[in-house]
């Protein structure tokens, strides 16, 4: 313990504040200060939880204090009107699970929509469950509430049953987010909340992952719930799915700071105290409305990040003045990979990747019209064609970020188009975009370790940055050039900079195939003839690439064969030479003026 | 038969004053992005004017809509210069909760202002009712919609016939192409707040007659408006006009045939139906997601 805190201020107020609850009732009988911490742990376990869903995940919930009434309901309906008097307690590990099962199936069906819509749908959700609660009075005793049985313990123990109830639902609250930040699990989050549609481009099997983090933000607000309905000794609807609890939790975590571990609790800590005494000071109801809402403007206008992430942030600027000017260094000179080989990759002649008369449509336009192209094993293909031809479409849905309306795709013997993103990860395919798209906030090694190859269940659980993925990781950073920028933020690189750990982290994927959108769209020369390097470096290794390029002198001196799209189709496919040759393609895209000339690139 | 004809016409009816107050906060998330959760409690806010209008001075609450339009034009503009616009760019659920925090700030002043108990404004028409054959109308809810379709035609000449309103439009398509071809999105995005508001303030006169209200209707109304943005897909005035005239329809079918008590279900059963099952609601275009770069 001494050595947790030692030289360490922040440890050293958590574990002096986590005393001072633990030791406060039994040293003071001062019942208004123990409620008042009470309804702190409370609001620290919610917003705990709410931190799971919307802080690492990124989905806002106004309808989290939802599993607060459920837990509560379920406490009250089986103590009193199952089995008719029992102790409470025995029911609060059953609010627990039936809060879990909620969330399980709600966000289930709520996870499908993103942004506003989500936001809306929590809402309604919470409104939902106060309507049942009102209406369904054969079980819910529905405007009248229920009525549950006064503590049956000796007056000696004060409250101290509830008291430590929620102390410990707390610690278990803060270990779950502890735990899940650190785990795989927590890094797919995050990198559903940085970008979803990439985190299932590299493999993170995304609805899982939604509704894992809502269970996980509802179990112990469940619990709590149970716990709380006993304590108030009465409930009804209006009371336990009250939209203003959900706002007092989103206040107290933006306050203390979204997405980290403790801002939820220093963020209850703060609100919580602050409500019983404007409560006092200022009287409840159109006061307290007044008075919250204003502070949520406030902190939604000025302290959007929360008061942990700025002091974080103040005290890291002042620690690593200089470190920034380490961005922009001019790139080492790389290059070593496994398994190198000095001759290109042998041809099989086997098709690895199959399209068959793809078609999609965006309303009346055609941006695929039966468009068919194959790519041979151990190949360096490249797709070409005039802007609008349909190239970045058929990646779409050759990737699965989009769906086709007809036709199939094949990938190394089966057939994937009905497959998920992540699935056809799994299966060895990787893909770059035309503006990169990294997890903007992770560091780069963590952007190149996010990739999964696979999903089981107890992958889940191990630990994000560790062992031999770690190292890869480093491996395929050195390889790329970019190693001494790894505790780096991704937002703070260059454009071809993110190109670069673009490639890395597809190539932690370990693919078959690569697709790369417009690998040297937007970078210099240097940076272009390096990259080509690298191509070459990984097909020697038996690495199958699809290139998207507009520089023709690249496309010309590393790929073979070139296929050529226009208007939704391939108009051409051949080697070099031939598609040079070809009047169609000077027609749809080099021109009637364009010179066959061949520069070494 | 009779007693559906009747039940259908009563909610086309209600459902045109829906149509003016889901009208304004689609414009306002059509051109900023912006889910006005406030709306409901700046509707409520004209309704305890035109109450106070009509307790106090004896003004006809319809007849407000003359005062609380320009009234509440005005606070949307301030609203929108003292908030609102410190938050464009950020993520989109944080203009959920910035104007959720001054729907409570709203509702807990009106508390203040006019106590939370139930307020309606009934002048002598209220409980009188036009009759034609087996049918009747009630006079409040035939004056209302035919109110509210004139904001609405008024609104809609003005998007469609003067410069303001195609600068609107222009930014609601893209924003920075308006900015190129010398439209203000900042200017314009104050004025569609501040009309949106306005819609509001114009339903919240028409409202005070046909519902009573305290400041805590505000959760009704609103999630009734998101059901509608979100039928008739979120940006889209024509959508809000079907939705509206939809719900209305709904509400008044399921208060009739099932129970008035889950009728106020009816929002929160469409707003998951819609955006479960087609997101983009009934007018709104899908978008190409990779398109936007």
């Amino acid at each position: 313990m001494r050595s947790f805190v030692r030289g360490n201020p922040w440890r050293f107020a958590i574990v002096a504040g986590l005393g001072f609850i633990a030791v406060y009732p039994l040293v003071s009988d001062d019942l208004y200060y123990q409620n008042m911490i009470m309804l702190s742990l409370l609001l620290a376990i919610m917003g705990s939880g709410w931190n799971v869903i919307s802080g690492f995940t990124g989905y806002v919930s106004l309808g989290q204090s939802a599993f607060l009434g459920i837990g509560a309901y379920t406490t009250a309906i089986l103590s009193v009107r199952v089995f008719d008097g029992a102790s409470p307690f025995w029911f609060v590990p059953v609010s627990a699970v039936v809060a879990g099962i909620f969330a399980a199936v709600v966000g289930a069906v709520l996870m499908r929509t993103r942004g506003h819509s989500f936001v809306i749908l929590t809402i309604a959700f919470l409104f939902v469950m106060q309507i049942v609660a009102l209406n369904w009075s054969e079980v819910t005793n529905g405007n009248h509430g229920i009525t549950l049985p006064l503590p049956d313990w000796n007056r000696d123990y004060q409250n101290w049953p509830f008291y430590y109830g929620f102390f410990a639902l707390m610690l278990l609250s803060i270990a779950t987010s502890w735990w899940i930040r650190r785990t795989k699990l927590g890094m797919g989050l995050v990198a559903i909340r940085e970008d979803e549609n990439k985190a299932g481009g590299v493999g993170v099997a995304t609805p899982t992952y939604k509704v894992l983090a809502f269970v996980a933000s509802a179990v112990w607000i469940g619990a709590a719930g149970g716990i709380y309905a006993y304590y108030l000794s009465f409930i009804d609807p209006r009371g336990m799915f009250d939209i203003v609890v959900s706002v007092q939790i989103v206040l107290a975590v933006l306050l203390g700071g979204r997405g980290t571990l403790w801002g939820p609790i220093l963020g209850a800590f703060i609100l919580e105290p602050l409500n019983e005494i404007t409560n006092q000071e200022i009287g409840g109801g159109n006061e307290r409305l007044i008075f919250f809402g204003g502070l949520l403007a406030l902190v939604v206008l000025l302290l959007p990040r929360g008061i942990i992430p700025s002091v974080q942030e103040l005290v890291a600027r002042r620690r690593e003045t200089g470190t920034a000017a380490l961005v922009g260094e001019r790139l080492g000179r790389p290059l070593e990979v496994r398994g190198r080989a000095a001759e290109p990759a042998p041809r099989t002649g086997r098709a690895l990747l199959e399209i068959k008369g793809v078609e999609k449509r965006f309303g009346g336009l055609r941006a695929l019209d039966g468009c068919s192209i194959s790519v041979e094993e151990g190949t360096i293909t490249a797709l070409i064609g005039p802007n609008g031809s349909g190239k970045t479409t058929l990646f779409n849905i050759i990737d699965g970020t989009m769906s086709r309306d007809r036709g199939e795709v094949w990938f190394d013997g089966e057939r994937i188009d009905r497959l998920h993103t992540w699935e056809r990860a799994h299966r060895g395919m990787g893909r770059t975009f035309q503006v990169t798209r990294l997890f903007r906030e992770m560091t780069v090694l963590e952007n190149v370790v996010a990739p999964l190859r696979s999903f089981t269940w107890r992958q889940l659980g191990t630990v994000a940055v560790a062992g031999h993925e770690a190292e890869r990781a480093e491996e395929l950073l050195d390889f790329v050039g970019m190693r001494r920028f790894a505790s780096h933020r991704a937002s703070a690189l260059s454009f071809g900079q993110q190109k670069l750990v673009e490639l890395a982290q597809v190539l932690m994927l370990d693919p078959k195939l690569i697709m790369l959108d417009e690998p040297a769209g937007g970078i210099n020369p240097t940076l272009i003839s390096h990259m080509a390097e690298m191509i070459r470096e990984l097909n020697r290794g038996g690495t199958t690439f699809l290139v998207v390029e507009h520089n023709m002198p690249l496309v010309l001196g590393l790929c073979d064969p070139i296929h050529v799209l226009a208007r939704g189709s391939c108009i051409c496919s051949g080697t070099p030479t031939e598609v040079q040759a070809d009047p169609a393609v000077l027609d749809a895209y080099l021109g009637d003026d364009y010179l066959v000339e061949r520069e070494a690139v | 038969m009779t007693q559906l004809v009747q039940t259908i016409v009563l909610g086309l009816l209600i459902g045109g004053v829906y149509a003016l107050l889901a009208g304004g906060l689609a414009l306002i998330f059509g051109v900023m992005d912006v889910i006005n959760v406030a709306q409901g409690a700046l509707l409520i806010l004209a309704a305890f004017v035109a109450w106070t209008l009509w307790n106090d001075f004896g003004i006809d609450p319809l007849l407000s809509v003359l005062v609380t339009t320009p009234l509440m034009f005005g606070l949307g503009w301030v609203m929108y210069k003292t908030t609102i616009q410190w938050i464009s760019g950020r993520p989109a659920s944080m203009s959920v909760l910035l104007t959720f925090a001054l729907a409570l700030v709203i509702e807990g002043a009106m508390g203040m202002a006019w106590s939370t108990t139930y307020h309606a404004a009934t002048p002598g028409y209220f409980a009188q009712s036009f009759r034609l054959g087996d049918f009747y109308f009630p006079k409040a809810q035939v004056f209302g919609c035919v109110i509210a379709f004139g904001v609405l035609t008024f609104l809609y000449v003005l998007l469609r016939y003067t410069w303001l309103g195609r600068a609107i439009r222009a930014v609601s398509e893209n924003v920075s192409s308006a900015r190129l071809v010398g439209v203000n999105p900042k200017k314009v995005a104050a004025l569609t707040f501040a009309v949106g508001v306005a819609m509001a303030g114009a339903g919240g006169s028409i409202a005070s007659v046909l519902y009573p209200f305290l400041p805590g209707s505000h959760y009704q109304w609103i999630s009734r408006l998101l059901g509608i943005i979100v039928l008739g897909g979120m940006g889209s005035l024509p959508g809000a006009v079907v939705g509206a005239l939809a719900l209305g329809v709904a509400e008044t079918m399921t208060a009739t045939y099932i129970s008035p008590r889950w009728a106020t279900m009816m929002p929160y059963a469409l707003i998951m139906v819609v955006l479960l099952a087609r997101p983009q609601g009934i007018m709104g275009a899908k978008l190409r997601e990779d398109a936007v770069i």
